[in-house]
């Protein structure tokens, strides 16, 4: 009963286009009105300080800087005329070197949109230049793009962990082989395309060995800062926060490098990090709040009550989850929707026996799927946004085999989970 | 009443400029601590604590910020589906009342938490031990603002509304759509990139 209520204003509030920071927080009102014996709101201020004051969640407006600044400091463009050269002999061209791009941005970006709007500026002009087919090179972007949440560092996977109380470089590690193996299936994905149409994979361009050894170190710089960020991490060198300050620098040296470091850069950096770090930390508070209210009032003992009663295998239940998330996709902003469900499916799947580190990765799966599936998919947008002409529709359908791609992969991991435990457990 | 608007966005402006200053300091200060770490095996300490401080007094401050750019995130699935004009105007009130009801539990709640330190001087337990009252004061200021700046806008937006102004309402309130969000994304790398090619 309190679970469908719960459910139900949860959907009334957040459907009824209440900013879902403030949603979320009405949402813990009224459950905390219904259902608790003493007011929980007064816990709301200590919350609040203690939530945004912590020192491990710092990494999250560290990596949206980190972010700012690359996307500031000139890498990407090098960096995917290095790839072109490596990767477009393969059939499908360019487009395999989209997904590596974004594979390899995505590794020192934190954030599946700024991964899909900086390759997507960068490759857009090349559509019509080399007559590619365009829904399935805008898939390319969009979906490459989602790769920047999965391959560490990860600012889902820092909200996830702080959350859950799971720990972030196991989480960092998990994500790694999934990383690997999914840019593999999104090139094998435009491989099969392209051999099945081989008019999809537009004009050969010119490449030759010469060009490809001057451009390597274009490379360079996004490998080292990878280097930095991850590998201080894995080695124990550095906890996730610290390795995000230490990237801040380096990016900072390489934009100094390059000669962009100036003032108004800096003002717009400092600027637009705290407008989304507000932006995700009012939600993270108003979730933090629910979360007390949700584990007051027993909700989540009813639910594992209820999937006793009706007697559902681990296997039920995790079927269950991934088809709610599969579905919420569809429709909520996918930030939104990983924070306000964490806190309801999270116990459920551990009761259920699952890995919080191998569910942590699942999530993020599903969070990439939601976002190149319509209506509501934010880097179906960010492509569109680029394109600035045509229809949304051409994005969606060139997204479409690579979603399937995502489901190959999310299947994957439910059948051999070793390919994300694997180095977790490997390295300690 | 515009006026003031303008005067809240100038604030609001400079906090979150200083706010990400602040951050970037934090930044940079835990690289010294790092260093100093391996280096000298000095352990300075503080640094995590500051940019603790660095995080709440920001994000407080962001808070409005955010607020008056719209980029607070809307689930906007139904809300781009109603298209009569003041059925949208309500839902927009609506937001903005929830956030100012969110803002007012903070900053009374809040006030509490900077009250306790105050009253009974409580310090962080690190080695800089540094006066709570201080950073929470200015995070409790930032919350405070944040109220101020939602009240301002449910204020403005209902006096648009009385005088049927909806146009009014919707420039100031309105669920930017998540298509329009993703072209901003995209306008400040392009425009970083422009500034790439012009060298």
């Amino acid at each position: 009963m309190t679970a469908g209520v719960s459910l139900a204003v949860l959907l009334l509030i957040l459907g009824s286009s209440i900013a879902v920071g403030a949603g979320i927080a009405l949402v813990g009102l009224v459950l905390n009105q219904l259902y608790s014996p003493m007011p929980l709101t007064r816990m709301m201020g200590e919350l609040a300080w203690s939530t945004t004051s912590n020192f491990i969640l710092t990494a999250i407006p560290f990596y949206i800087m980190f972010g700012e600044i690359l996307l500031r400091s000139g890498i990407a463009e090098r960096m995917y005329n290095a790839m072109t050269q490596w990767l477009s002999w393969l059939p499908g061209g360019l487009m395999h070197s989209n997904v590596g791009s974004c594979a390899l941005f995505g590794s020192v970006s934190g954030s599946s949109v700024a991964t899909a709007a900086t390759i997507g500026v960068v490759a857009m002009g090349e559509i019509e230049r080399h007559q590619y087919n365009e829904r399935l090179f805008l898939g390319t972007l969009a979906a490459g793009g989602t790769l920047g949440i999965l391959i560490p560092p990860s600012i889902n996977m820092i909200i996830y962990g702080v959350m859950t109380d799971t720990s972030i470089p196991k989480l960092y590690l998990a994500g790694f082989l999934p990383g690997f193996v999914l840019t593999v299936l999104f090139s094998l994905t435009v491989l099969i395309a392209c051999l099945w149409k081989p008019a999809w994979g537009g004009r050969k361009i010119e490449t030759s060995w010469a060009e490809r050894w001057r451009t390597l170190p274009d490379l360079l710089p996004p490998l080292v800062l990878l280097l930095i960020v991850v590998g201080a991490i894995f080695f124990g060198l550095a906890t996730a926060t610290e390795s995000a300050a230490v990237g801040i620098l380096g990016a900072l040296a390489i934009t100094a490098w390059r000669r962009r470091l100036t003032f108004s850069m800096l003002r717009e950096v400092c600027e637009g990090t705290v407008r989304t770090t507000a932006m995700v930390v009012a939600i993270l508070v108003a979730a933090f709040f629910l979360n007390v209210v949700i584990q007051t009032i027993g909700l989540t003992q009813q639910l594992g009550k209820l999937i006793a009663a009706y007697q559902l295998s681990p296997v039920e239940v995790l079927s269950a989850v991934i088809l709610l998330y599969l579905v919420l996709g569809t429709f909520m902003e996918e930030l939104s929707m990983m924070i306000s469900t964490i806190p309801i499916t999270t116990p459920l799947i551990l009761q259920a026996g699952y890995d919080p580190v191998w569910f942590g990765v699942l999530l993020v799966l599903l969070i990439q799927t939601a976002m190149i599936s319509p209506p509501f998919g934010i880097n179906l947008f960010v492509i569109h946004g680029i394109r600035a002409r045509g229809m949304l529709a051409d994005v969606e359908i060139g997204s479409a085999p690579f979603v399937i791609a995502l489901l190959v992969m999310i299947a994957l991991i439910c059948f051999f989970p070793g390919i994300v435990m694997w180095l977790p457990q490997a390295v300690g | 009443m515009k006026r003031l608007q303008a005067f809240a966005e100038a604030i609001s402006r400079g906090g979150a400029i200083v706010g990400g200053a602040m951050l970037l300091v934090a930044a940079i200060t835990i690289c010294v601590d790092i260093f100093l770490r391996y280096a000298f095996s000095l352990t300075v300490g503080g640094a995590d604590d500051l940019s603790g401080y660095a995080l709440a007094i920001s994000s407080a401050w962001g808070f409005s910020a955010a607020l008056l750019t719209r980029s607070h995130i809307r689930i906007d699935t139904v809300y781009v589906r109603v298209k009569n004009r003041a059925a949208r105007a309500a839902l927009d009130l609506l937001s903005v009342a929830a956030f100012a009801l969110f803002a007012g539990l903070l900053v009374w709640h809040g006030w509490g938490v900077f009250q306790l330190s105050y009253a009974s001087n409580s310090h962080s337990q690190s080695a800089i031990e540094m006066p709570l009252a201080i950073p929470q004061g200015i995070w409790f200021a930032g919350l405070a603002f944040f109220l101020g700046v939602a009240l301002l806008l449910l204020g403005r937006a209902l006096l648009a509304c009385a005088r049927r102004d909806l146009d009014e309402l919707f420039r100031l309130i309105g669920s930017k759509s998540a298509a329009a969000e993703a072209r901003e994304e995209v306008v400040a790398v392009e425009r970083a990139m422009e500034a790439e090619r012009r060298e």
